[in-house]
């Protein structure tokens, strides 16, 4: 569930495009398959995060007897094990999938920023213990830990949010320390030092600046994760049981044994709502990561 | 890199052992105080509780607690699950082969495959061969895997109905053999591992052709070229087996990811590892298997992580070279 | 990336991947024949079962699937439901439920006689009757269980509160004396009988530890617990000293799947020949099925909506909104919610709708209450003006500064009480209660009724929504959750009714069936006046089976409205059922594996030949290398 930076780079670099370099990141944004693909994807689920339970035709919560039927004009997905129209709770479900895979994402990156500039920064034991920390949370399996803490803090949207972006900031720590060791020792940093700035702001006005877009690549990539982990979890049952998602569709359709009862209906759309919004959101965060780090670029031949 | 780089390997996985011991004790002894559990059943007395409280070992000082938290699990005592009131130990003995299979099979899988569509896409880089492979590793990354696990049910156990749906035997027969028994097993098998096969698959594909691209555009391939030596033999005989060893370190570094696919995937398939144990435990709220389970995985990962660097240490050419 | 290369490094990664691969096989080697035997529990827990295959000597083997099994046998400890599906087969209580009608017969007691006081009744055994392994079963054993079990065990303690003393005066004698008249040491001593000279040898402590015990479990029924793979099967087997009628199945198994979807289909393939505890929504599904016939019926329990009645001064900190305890609203709000539609809906039909809170199943006791709460929306409007309560349009009533808004806490573990609590939510709306549906963990909600403040109950809700469930005979139990002693105990309604109480203690004595409905009655009126609880549904009992495995079976316990196999309560009808003519007793083929092992096979054979066919592509072109661009 976790993605690696060396795994990242990688798909960065498989992914990366050529002649692309004079150009800025809006026009890489539009004219690229994956920027298109990204930002058309991730626009249609952040329109149905807000919009999603205007426009849906039924009550996703509503029940009836028409249990598990396959689609027909009315319910265009079928129906759950409740009776419930399956198109509507999909389109419903796209908020909590959005929620949490950002403000997760958003934790992890000012917990993992705020560890990897203050280690990278001060070094010395501080760093070290930093450090040790965050290689500690990096090794540690994640799904187990969110399974442990989730369930011991009874899952809700809150809970999950605060465990996912607990147990993501590593990632995001290591890169940051990186990239402030470089800068650390760069002449800028050290005349603004002779001239007797404090830190707050050397790290404030140069070296956060030149931090900011390798954290934003950085977290776009930690909210796919995120929404990986929303939909795991919801799926094992630690989901917020007060809403409908994704994850806890699947997990409905599991349990009351929709696969044996063959509703693909039932089953095949959420996971390929997830899947979709996944791939949008990596794609756009290979295309930034390659923007920020032109070195990750193949070489050509 | 030296025996001395090794021995400090091995000491940080040991440290870090020691911290998810740490983390464990606070996590489930302070916050998860056993006795709050027991005493929401109405007609605990207060005496019941104190007792209780002793029982537990939960009276002493939280230094104290610690020292016998840590003496037990070095023994491997990990108490006693709630629900069932089996050591701990002896359950996640039980289900820890079957986990293994599991994975293991995945793995090596998903090495094998993914390598060469790996080795393909990176001799045919930028062709629509190349494309697709990266759109097929791109798509079964961002699926949950449990979901690919769920299609699978549907296709081959249900709609066409020629794979077993879960367990990892046919329940309830008797076997005349041990041969007909890991027949039963291996076809129980086949869902489960391609679905984590699937879920592993994309990794290794990407890394696999990255040191591929990065290999094949050395000079030295092209010296061999000139040499004479055919395309093929070329990349069988160099390319591979370098690009292979970063694949290495990969399989041990994935393991978090691939704990995480255990675990859903055995409760898709109600695959008796410990993936399915710690599902269990999350709805019995049976702490005391949540915690073993926790502690086997992080263990698990980082004796991985650190085989890795032993495998790196002894396969490194630079090494060789010394 | 690695830049120097040679022929070392190919070897080493050679070396690794075999080393990975043995070690595998290695895992494979000693993890099967480890993980075939039962996991887990100290000491040998399982023997070689003997002949069991099929088509010996016409034996066959009766195979039960399910979703959820025990997780340990020992009955001091364990707290799952499905334990009594086999200690039910494994073990006599002293008195036992007839499947007939439910009503006391012969256990490892044979008569019994209640004395002119009713303090006291004498049972006498059958002398002639053994243990399993051929101990005689005595006196001594049942003075162990009822004193020992009936005091330890989580699920049997509580039966025996009114007893001062046990006596033995001889083998097959035990008399047992009450502090008043209890009707329960007849009708209701859910107490197994064990063993003494097997659990009485075992300290105490470790009975309530982690003790397993030892296979053959060791009982007087028709069938011994040989085998105990937890997560797999049980098996049971015939009782080598087992007196009564010889049951047609050799064998019982009980096979665990992981899901029930998974035990559907098991039924369906006929891998299984009879399923118990089905879902509602498998079910409807398994009727369908030609070869399957399902069945539904009454169970000794129910779910309600249960209101905060705690008087102040029981509970002077309790947190609710005191409109709550306005009868008037109570009665309104029986009246508007449909209790066919809660059932149609949130139980898919299955179940029954309530009445009352005494469940139809108690058949000797039952009858359909004077006061039923018809549904009669326009008539709860009316009780709730009569009242004085204001109607405020779409907002909730109000009157005297108070409001008619209640919370109302759901456990997030059951889909059928959330589906229930939102029904009832619409209808009280329609005549302008409102409810917040408050879906809350299992703990949380217990937390919210047994919270004490000061050493008293201080519960903290409006109105929530569970379930309970009793006895198969006696009523006892249920009755005794709304009575005034149980607050601060097992009440979670506060419910504290001084006349109720009286007659609870009044019936709780009387031994003669019609003379104790009647009591009983009158205490089901109180509570209906009152609506003490507001039962929705009465939660059903639902299995299946294939009729052409199984023939010869006829509902029972009771057997007008009874259940296929009596499970958990007797095992009397076990003795009755047979295999159907004509079917293959259940095969314990393993052949079902090639099929899938060859499509396996098939497919390495396919990427095999698929590689090979690249490489000999590739060898073909023997060609300049061109980086393919």
């Amino acid at each position: 569930m976790s993605v690696t930076s060396a795994s990242a780079e990688v798909a960065t670099a498989a992914l990366a495009g050529e002649g692309l370099d004079e150009h800025g990141i809006r026009y890489k944004l539009l004219h690229t398959w994956r920027g298109r693909f990204g930002i058309g994807v991730l626009g249609l689920f952040l329109f149905l995060a807000v919009f999603g339970s205007l426009i849906a035709p039924d009550d996703p919560n509503a029940s009836s007897l028409d249990v598990l039927a396959s689609p027909s004009f009315a319910h265009p997905l079928g129906t759950t094990e409740q009776g419930a129209d399956v198109f509507s709770q999909l389109l419903v479900g796209a908020r909590v999938s959005i929620v949490v895979g950002f403000a997760a994402a958003f934790i992890s990156a000012v917990l993992g920023s705020t560890v990897g500039l203050v280690g990278g920064y001060f070094g010395g034991w501080t760093d070290r213990l930093l450090d040790g920390l965050e290689n500690w949370f990096l090794v540690i399996p994640t799904l187990p830990l969110m399974i442990v803490l989730a369930r011991l803090l009874d899952p809700s949207l809150g809970v999950l949010i605060v465990v996912i972006g607990f147990t993501s900031w590593a990632g995001t720590g290591r890169i940051v320390r990186a990239q402030v060791f470089t800068l650390r020792e760069r002449a800028f940093v050290e005349r603004a030092r002779a001239l007797g700035a404090k830190d707050s702001y050397i790290i404030r006005t140069h070296i956060l600046p030149n931090t900011m877009p390798l954290i934003f690549a950085n977290t776009v990539l930690i909210v796919a994760v995120a929404i990986l982990s929303e939909a795991a979890l919801a799926f094992l049952g630690l989901g917020d049981p007060t809403r409908i998602s994704w994850g806890t569709m699947l997990e409905n359709a599991f349990n009351s044994g929709a696969p044996s009862a063959g509703a693909w209906w039932y089953v095949i759309p959420p996971g390929l709502c997830i899947t979709l919004l996944v791939l949008a959101v990596s794609l756009l965060g290979y295309l930034f990561e390659e923007h920020v780090n032109p070195r990750l670029r193949e070489a050509n031949a | 890199m030296s025996g001395r780089w090794l021995a400090g390997k091995a000491g940080a996985a040991m440290l870090t052992l020691i911290f998810v011991i740490i983390f464990n004790f606070f996590l489930f002894r302070v916050m998860g105080d056993p006795t709050t559990q027991l005493a929401r059943l109405p007609n605990s007395s207060p005496e019941e509780i104190e007792k209780l409280r002793a029982d537990y070992g939960i009276d002493k000082p939280l230094s104290g607690q610690f020292l016998d938290y840590a003496g037990d699990t070095v023994r491997l005592d990990f108490g006693v699950s709630q629900r069932s009131r089996e050591e701990v130990w002896d359950e996640m003995k039980a289900a820890l082969p079957w986990t293994l299979l599991l994975v293991g099979t995945g793995t090596v899988l998903a090495t094998l495959i993914g390598s060469w569509m790996g080795v393909i896409a990176a001799t045919r880089r930028g062709k629509k061969t190349d494309d697709s492979l990266l759109g097929f590793s791109l798509l079964t990354y961002a699926a949950p895997e449990y979901w690919i696990g769920i299609i699978l049910i549907l296709v081959f156990a249900v709609a066409a109905p020629i794979l077993p749906a879960g367990q990892q035997v046919t329940p309830g027969v008797e076997f005349s053999s041990w041969i007909s028994e890991a027949l039963s097993v291996a076809e129980h098998m086949i869902l489960p591992v391609t679905a984590m096969t699937l879920m592993l698959l994309g990794q290794y594909f990407l890394i696999m052709r990255s040191s591929m691209v990065d290999v094949l555009t050395e000079d030295f391939i092209t010296v061999k070229r000139a040499i004479g030596l055919s395309h093929e033999q070329v990349i069988r005989r160099h390319a591979v087996p370098n690009a292979l060893l970063p694949l290495v370190t990969l399989s041990a570094i994935q393991f978090g990811a691939v704990v995480g696919g255990a675990i859903t995937i055995e409760t898709v398939f109600s695959w008796p590892g410990l993936g399915e144990l710690s599902f269990n435990a999350i709805n019995d709220k049976d702490f005391p298997v949540l915690a073993g389970t926790f502690l086997v995985f992080s263990a698990g990962v980082i004796l991985a992580n650190l085989a890795a660097d032993i495998l790196y240490f002894f396969l490194d050419p630079r090494v060789q070279a010394r | 990336m690695a830049s120097t290369r040679g022929p070392r490094g190919h070897r080493g990664l050679i070396a690794a991947v075999a080393a990975l691969v043995a070690a595998l096989a290695l895992i494979g080697v000693v993890a099967l024949p480890a993980a075939a035997q039962d996991s887990g529990g100290s000491g040998d827990t399982s023997t070689e079962t003997t002949a069991t295959t099929a088509d010996d000597s016409g034996d066959a083997v009766l195979r039960i699937g399910w979703a959820q099994d025990p997780q340990t046998l020992n009955p001091f400890v364990a707290l799952d439901e499905e334990n009594y599906n086999v200690w039910a087969l494994n073990w006599d209580l002293l008195v036992n439920f007839s499947a007939e009608d439910l009503s006391p017969a012969p256990g490892i007691a044979e008569s019994w006689e209640v004395s002119e006081d009713r303090k006291t009744v004498t049972f006498k055994l059958d002398p002639n009757r053994n243990w399993s392994d051929g101990e005689p079963i005595t006196s001594k054993d049942v003075k162990f269980s009822l004193e020992t079990l009936g005091k330890e065990g989580d699920l049997f303690a509580g039966y025996t509160s009114n007893v001062t003393k046990i006596e033995t005066p001889d083998d097959e004698t035990v008399v047992i004396t009450t502090k008043q008249p209890d009707a329960r040491i007849v009708g209701g001593l859910f107490i197994y009988m064990l063993p003494e000279h097997i659990w009485g040898k075992v300290p105490i402590d470790e009975l309530t530890g982690s003790y397993q015990p030892e296979l053959p479990l060791v009982g007087s029924g028709p069938y011994v617990l040989t085998e105990f793979s937890r997560g797999r099967i049980i098996r049971m087997e015939r009782n080598p000293e087992w007196q009564g009628p010889e049951p047609a199945f050799s064998e019982v198994q009980y096979i665990k799947y992981g899901n029930q979807d998974a035990v559907e289909r098991a039924l369906r393939l006929g891998e299984v020949d009879m399923v118990v505890e089905v879902d509602p929504s498998t079910f409807e599904r398994l009727e369908s099925d030609p070869n399957i016939e399902t069945l539904s019926s009454p169970s000794p329990s129910y779910t309600q909506l249960a209101f905060n009645l705690c008087p102040d001064d029981l509970c002077p900190d309790a947190q609710f909104n005191p409109a709550v305890q306005d009868v008037a609203v109570r009665q309104a709000l029986a009246y508007a919610v449909d209790r066919d539609k809660v059932n149609a809906i949130s139980a898919r039909g299955t179940a029954f709708p309530g009445s009352g809170i005494l469940p139809s199943f108690y058949e000797a006791f039952y009858e359909v209450p004077e006061q039923n709460y018809p549904l009669d929306v326009e008539l709860a409007k009316q009780i709730l003006d009569d009242a004085g309560w204001v109607d405020n349009g779409d907002n909730p009533r109000t009157k005297d500064g108070e409001e008619l808004s209640f919370d109302l806490a759901v456990r997030s573990e059951s889909p059928t009480n959330i589906q229930a609590a939102k029904l009832v939510a619409e209808q009280a709306a329609e005549i302008g209660i409102e409810f917040n549906v408050d879906v809350v963990s299992v703990d949380k909600l217990t937390e919210m009724t047994i919270r004490k403040v000061d050493g008293k109950p201080a519960p903290e809700f409006d109105t929530f929504i569970w379930g309970w469930g009793g006895d198969p005979y006696d009523p006892s139990f249920l009755m005794s959750l709304l009575t005034t002693d149980e607050i601060g105990g097992l009440s979670d309604g506060f419910y504290s009714n001084p006349e109720y109480d009286a007659l609870y203690t009044e019936q709780a004595g009387i031994f003669d069936t019609a003379e104790r409905k009647s009591l009983i009655q009158e205490m089901v009126a109180l509570t209906q006046e009152d609506v003490a609880y507001l039962v929705l549904t009465e939660d059903p009992n639902l299995q299946a089976y294939r009729t052409d495995r199984i023939q010869g079976i006829e509902p029972s316990c009771p057997s007008d409205g009874g259940d296929l196999i009596c499970e958990q309560v007797s095992y009397e009808p076990l003795l009755t059922i047979e295999p159907a003519t004509g079917s293959s007793a259940s095969s314990s083929d393993d052949g079902g594996g090639s099929a899938g092992v060859l499509i396996g096979i098939a497919a390495v054979v396919v990427i095999g030949g698929g590689l090979l066919f690249w490489r000999s592509r590739k060898k073909k072109s023997d060609e300049p290398l061109e980086m393919e661009e």
